[in-house]
């Protein structure tokens, strides 16, 4: 139960994260795409940085685990990468 | 004081700082609970329920019983707090559209670009939205569930995905704007 909590609060973190980098906007995604707004690649490598640092940091402390790391399928990834990007230009999200 | 009010009351942050404040969210989301952030998994749970509500058993298959299994998990959760969050985020900097005329079809580029209907924005965020969830579910992610969670654990399988994304995104663009590129 109260796993489910910190999933509410996470996701409210994440939510008000987006928000606040205009990434709820359609415009913000799609000029990612067309090299006019690089916001979208800012916020993902900045969050992939410092979570990264901090995840290694913390296992090398022995602090914690990682989870199960998403699966590699190459051929799914990438079609499935393919599609996506279709998705995201058409719809913004 | 002031200071912390005006900070959170500003629309736009810098996306490095919004970023950051991801990154810590993720580490901490990892660290308390042991899961990975996540958005797409979560349609996947609520339609497995409500379609083994429906249809149990078309619905009774390995995708469904093993994969993804249906119900309230932390992925929809996270989801809903996604939804609340956004708007607390829109609420501090006072540009919630909830109620307002054009709360419905807001963004001035889609107009230019698609035209001003706000049927179509719906149409088309309905079927790009399909697009999108049928490519998560044979990617294994989305944008969150595997291009940051997977990235941040070095996993090969997202910069796979990531690269797939822009590569045909841009493609599409390009195609919707042609000359407007």
């Amino acid at each position: 139960m109260s796993v489910l909590i910190i999933a509410l609060v996470m996701g409210a973190l994440f939510g008000f994260s987006l928000n606040k980098a205009g990434l709820t906007r359609y415009s913000k995604i799609v000029n990612v795409f067309r090299f006019t707004d690089m916001a979208v690649l800012q916020f993902m490598m900045t969050a992939l940085i410092v979570s990264m640092i901090g995840l290694y940091g913390l296992r090398a402390l022995g602090l914690l685990q990682f989870p199960n790391i998403p699966g590699t399928y190459l051929v799914g990834n990438l079609i499935g990468g393919l599609i996506f990007g279709v998705g995201m230009a058409l719809t913004g999200y | 004081m002031k200071k912390i009010t005006r900070f959170f009351g500003k629309e736009l942050w810098s996306p490095y700082t919004a970023g950051a404040l991801l990154g810590l969210v993720a580490i901490a989301t990892v660290w308390i609970s042991d899961n990975l952030l996540g958005a797409s998994g979560a349609f996947e749970n609520i339609a497995g329920m409500i379609g083994q509500a429906l249809a149990p058993q078309q619905f009774n298959n390995l995708y469904f019983n093993f994969i993804m299994p249906p119900g309230v998990t932390f992925g929809v959760m996270m989801l809903i707090g996604l939804f609340i969050g956004g708007l607390i985020g829109a609420a501090t900097s006072r540009t919630l559209l909830w109620g307002k005329p054009n709360a419905l079809n807001s963004d001035e580029q889609w107009k230019r670009v698609f035209g001003p209907q706000t049927w179509k924005r719906w149409l088309l965020a309905f079927l790009g939205a399909i697009v999108l969830e049928y490519a998560a579910g044979i990617a294994g992610g989305c944008t969150s569930g595997l291009a940051i969670s997977g990235g941040m654990l070095l996993a090969p399988a997202a910069f796979v995905f990531i690269a797939g994304m822009f590569a045909s995104g841009i493609l599409t663009t390009l195609l919707i704007y042609r000359g407007r590129y």
